[in-house]
């Protein structure tokens, strides 16, 4: 019997060719793409997994509510943070620890390296199980001239040589000293948020001028992670959050006198670790590393059961569509004496060897691919055939998909009266089956129109933004950084001439900031006549004369900074006497002007402002300031956020980078550059970026996605053509009867081929409706989610597009077929019946 | 109405050639009735597809109303066809989706004449067949006699000038076969020039003429005097 089964369902896939392939690829398909993006989802939920106690470590958040501006959302904490949490919370929290990240210069045998190296508190070595290859880590962590180094970082400096004791110079702010290697791990596994190669102590004396980094209650720059105790539960620390804020943090007096609460502009949160990779709370750049995202990780889940779904619709549509022609097998074994539920089992059992094949070709699939797609999304990503509950899963699937596309054939075709079959002497459609095809079809194209138009948006997105006007010209712009390192500040000057006088260099200029640095300054302002009495937290750049030519940025009313005018440079707070405002220049953007209530940019000019700009003994000094100019607003900082409210202020002591402007190669101009900078400079090595690439980096992310999307919209939209063109090829096996008799009644070859390519456009366009609402929904959602995104009526268009290319490809895949039916003489068909 | 001269038809496989018609000469006038008989495998219904312009001649001369179709292009057959011939089956071969009323009108799908037309010459020719009872039937719902009914309906309701019936009494029982000859005979009788293939002598004697095929040749002509 069991024999007889395989048997007829090994003929039946041989004899079927066309109906076998396309069952067996689309399977195939789906199933590798479902099994890849279960790795990569798989790998995305195993960040910090590793850490022994994971599951009992969190990390503090600071988002500053200033009134009257978008909140600033981030995932790092103030320096005095660290100790005013184990000291509030001692009952409850073991260990925290702080990780700051700092651009260090490294010397080693002579050489100057940049080098990111991560200071951090020796509760570290408690919280985090890193994997020692050599020395003492917590030995290290406590040394404020030790290292822990990882791997690759001790390859780079020594080799194959033993690095444990060997010496390198770091060159942070004031700080230069001697360090020696104390400590070698393991580097971190891919799938953690941390992400370091070196490791050293927080010696906070060693940064009292920098007091933002670890003593300023105003400035966030330090991861701040903490573990709970055995038992505890973060609740306890969520509920007294804000007390804790307000405990530790004295924000003077508000404007009645009365004492302020610094939770009503300061808000701390916490988050777990094992959440932070899939759900960053302030996007996926403001971590370590960049992360991934939750809605990421759906949408790839979401897109691979689609395909898989298509892929088990061809198979439920073409097994129902054969499954007639096979009514008369079934009377004959009925007949014979065959039970129903033996029918069934007979009809699953082929189904499930069609999924078997199916699977083992999606393998081999996997096989293949998965190298390039691990490297697409930056995994390690393996697909281990020892690992049993992977293999249970697939196995599963397999019953699963099989099930799915017996499911029809096996509960109806064993229905089948053997009388009523063999005495018709026909196969006759059973009624429904075509009613659930076309459904299945409907929902096939659905999915795929979705899918294009998704892909389309996410694509004109990503093009939106790459091509966003940003208020400057961001070609042909050079940033070289590191310019106010030591050994560096003090040639700023004479790197400037140097580089002018390069050819190719049209303009040169200093700045704070360069593009897409993420960088917010903020500063406070007094507008004089303001009867409220407060002040407005404002941003503000610092910037060089020739910044606003150097980035091309026009002017809307006044002047850029001119070295003709002494007052065009900021004043600082040294000689000034106490009670005595300075007087200064001031440029800003439209946004300021806004927020300041001053009108348009022509009546601002002239203007003035008061400005905090430090201290000396005398107390506080503030500055009027006198608008000279006034320039559009631009997303300077990020092309991800709106254009703030900004003012431009000429103060030399600030800037960190050096913008160049060039014509001609940027390969041969950063390398003239390089020139320059080594014969100045030799204690700080010479980096650079383009301005460009920094914009375009900013949505790397998106534009990989974009591309996975559209690869796997290909994939969905191929298999369910390949189901069309089966059905189609069915239906015309079907139909050749109706062929013949309306060919001879006069239809001509193109009247037929109308007919068959008709029948099969009525289910895509009823597919765009289903799918057009579905999608747009979709997208507006994900659109809203970018400051400066496509505008929405491109929807509409694009949904009419994939309509129809959806459209044009299901005629391509009938056509042909429809074609060649139409052109067979109908006599063959009319003969015998 | 139309002349065969000299026609033949071979099929050719790899190896052997079979010779369905060899050299046969028929002339059919207008009006006319003619049955053709003979064995099986003898060439009927080839000759019948090639009257009917359903397949070609290897060699040979056909002239249909004045015009020698035996090179025409498939469209212009098809275009020939439509606007002249009307098929009955001995299958029936009605559409099983379509209604008696939409099998019907198909044949005047493809003239280019409005809905409305269509639906009073579908109306008029069941009435002529006495199926109107039945338009909203489908044809599984009928018996073997009345389907060809339908059958007869649909090849006439285009005003065809000839009918070539292919045994269209093979499938049904005696009395209802008679129903069908009397039906074809009165169209013949309103004008209708009617080539019929059949195996029955008896249905033979409908037609004045009945042409004797043995082998892909004709072999004897009989002519019957008008009743």
């Amino acid at each position: 019997m069991f024999r007889n089964y395989i048997t007829v369902a090994f003929r039946n896939l041989i004899n079927n060719k066309l109906y076998s392939s396309i069952n067996i690829i689309g399977l195939a398909v789906g199933l590798a793409a479902c099994v890849m993006i279960a790795l990569f989802v798989r790998d995305e939920f195993s960040y910090d997994q590793q850490w022994q106690k994971a599951g009992e470590i969190h990390r503090l958040h600071t988002t500053f509510n200033n009134p009257g501006r978008e909140p600033l959302v981030t995932v790092v904490a103030q320096g005095p943070a660290k100790q005013a949490l184990k000291n509030y919370f001692s009952e409850d929290i073991e260990f925290a620890t702080r990780f700051n990240v700092r651009d260090t210069v490294v010397g080693y045998g002579g050489n100057v390296f940049n080098e990111e190296i991560v200071w951090t508190d020796p509760d570290t070595v408690d919280m985090f199980n890193f994997t020692v290859v050599a020395g003492d880590v917590r030995a290290a962590l406590n040394d404020n001239a030790s290292l822990v180094i990882n791997e690759s970082f001790a390859r780079k400096y020594f080799g194959e040589e033993a690095a444990l004791g060997k010496i390198l110079t770091v060159d942070v702010f004031d700080l230069q000293r001697d360090y020696r290697i104390g400590a070698v791990i393991k580097d971190l596994p891919h799938n953690t948020v941390l992400s370091f190669q070196a490791l050293a102590m927080i010696d906070e004396k060693d940064f009292v001028n920098q007091s933002w980094m670890f003593d300023s209650w105003f400035s966030v720059s330090n991861y701040l992670y903490f573990q709970l105790k055995d038992g505890g539960g973060i609740a306890i620390i969520d509920n007294a959050i804000s007390a804790f804020t307000d405990a530790s943090i004295d924000v003077g007096t508000g404007p009645d006198g009365e004492p302020a609460q610094a939770s009503s502009f300061i808000a701390h949160t916490t988050q777990p670790l094992i959440d932070i990779q899939l759900q960053p709370r302030a996007g996926a750049r403001s971590e370590m590393k960049p992360t991934g995202s939750i809605a990421v990780v759906y949408i790839f889940a979401a897109i691979a059961s689609f395909i898989l779904l298509i892929a088990c619709i061809n198979f439920m549509n073409l097994a129902t569509a054969k499954s007639t022609q096979r009514a008369r097998e079934v009377a004959i074994r009925k007949v014979h004496g065959a039970q129903r539920f033996q029918l069934a089992a007979q009809f699953l059992g082929e189904t499930i060897m069609v999924a078997i094949v199916g699977l083992l070709l999606g393998l081999v699939l996997v096989e293949i691919s998965l190298p390039l797609f691990s490297e697409f999304v930056g995994k390690s990503l393996v697909f281990d055939y020892t690992d049993a509950p992977t293999i249970a899963a697939l196995i599963g699937l397999v019953v699963v998909v099989g099930v799915i596309g017996g499911a029809y054939p096996a509960l109806v075709l064993s229905g089948f009266l053997p009388a009523k079959v063999l005495g018709a002497n026909r196969s006759a459609e059973i009624g429904g089956s075509a009613g659930l095809r076309n459904i299945l079809v409907v929902s096939q194209f659905a999915i795929s129109i979705s899918l294009i138009v998704a892909t389309s948006v996410v694509f004109g997105q990503k093009l939106y933004a790459t091509n966003l006007d940003t208020g400057f010209n961001k070609d042909n712009l050079l940033v070289v950084r590191g310019v106010s390192r030591t050994g560096a500040q003090d040639k700023q000057d004479a790197l400037r001439a140097e580089i002018l006088r390069l050819p190719g260099v049209t303009n040169v200029s200093y700045s704070a900031d360069a593009p897409s640095s993420g960088n917010e300054n903020n500063q406070s302002v007094t507008v004089p006549g303001d009867e409220s009495g407060g002040t407005i937290l404002i941003g503000v750049q610092a910037v060089d004369y020739d910044f606003f030519e150097t980035y091309q940025i026009p002017f809307v009313a006044g002047r850029a900074y001119d070295r003709v005018y002494a007052s065009d440079v900021l004043p600082t707070p040294e000689t000034a006497t106490a009670g005595v405002n300075q007087q200064g220049s001031l440029i800003v953007n439209e946004g300021a002007l806004r927020r300041f209530g001053f009108g348009s940019p022509e009546q601002s000019i002239g203007k003035t402002v008061e400005l905090y700009i430090g201290a000396n003994e005398a107390g506080p000094i503030r500055a009027d300031m006198t608008i000279v100019g006034v320039v559009p607003d631009m997303p300077f900082t990020s092309i991800r956020s709106a254009a703030r409210p900004e003012m431009y202020v000429m103060y030399p002591a600030g800037f960190d980078n050096l913008t160049v402007r060039f014509e001609g190669d940027g390969a041969v101009m950063a390398e003239r550059i390089e020139g320059v900078w080594k014969s100045l400079i030799t204690t700080v090595p010479y980096t650079y970026e383009y301005v460009d690439a920094l914009l375009a980096a900013e949505f790397e992310g998106e534009s990989n996605q974009s591309i996975l999307l559209a690869i796997f919209a290909g994939l969905a939209v191929s298999i369910a053509c390949l189901g069309l063109y089966g059905l189609a090829a069915f239906t015309a096996e079907r139909r050749t009867k109706e062929i013949g008799v309306r060919k001879v009644l006069g239809a001509t070859v193109m009247d037929i081929v109308r007919l068959l390519v008709w029948q099969f456009s009525k289910p895509v366009l009823m597919a765009n409706l289903i799918a057009w609402p579905l999608v747009t929904y979709a997208m507006l959602r994900w659109l809203e989610t970018f400051t400066y995104r496509l505008d929405a009526w491109l929807l509409g268009p694009l949904c009419l597009a994939a309509g129809l290319t959806a459209l044009f490809i299901a005629w391509a895949t009938v056509g042909g077929n429809a074609a060649s039916v139409a052109r067979t003489n109908p006599i063959k068909a009319l003969r015998y019946e | 109405m139309l002349k065969l001269h000299n026609l033949s038809k071979y099929y050719r496989t790899d190896e052997v050639e079979t010779v369905a018609l060899n050299s046969v000469n028929i002339e059919i006038e207008s009006g006319e009735f003619v049955a053709i008989m003979g064995p099986s495998g003898c060439g009927k219904s080839t000759l019948l597809n090639i009257i009917g312009m359903l397949d070609n001649p290897s060699s040979g001369e056909y002239v249909f109303m004045g015009e020698d179709v035996a090179g025409y292009s498939e469209a212009k057959l098809a275009n020939i066809r439509k606007q002249n011939i009307g098929f009955i089956f001995q299958s029936f071969n009605l559409i099983d989706e379509l209604t008696v009323a939409e099998n019907i009108e198909l044949a005047l799908l493809y003239h280019n004449i409005p809905s409305k037309i269509r639906k009073e010459r579908v109306a008029h020719v069941m009435d002529k067949v006495g199926i109107a009872h039945r338009a909203k039937h489908m044809p599984s719902q009928l018996s073997g006699g009345q389907q060809q009914r339908v059958a007869v309906a649909r090849a006439v309701v285009g005003d065809q000038a000839m009918i070539l019936a292919d045994e269209p009494t093979g499938n049904l029982d005696s009395a209802h076969g008679q129903e069908v000859m009397e039906m074809l005979q009165s169209l013949n009788e309103e004008g209708t020039t009617i080539v019929m293939v059949t195996h029955s002598p008896s249905h033979a004697d409908y037609a004045r003429r009945t042409i004797n095929l043995f082998d892909g040749h004709v072999v004897t002509e009989n002519l019957r005097a008008a009743q």
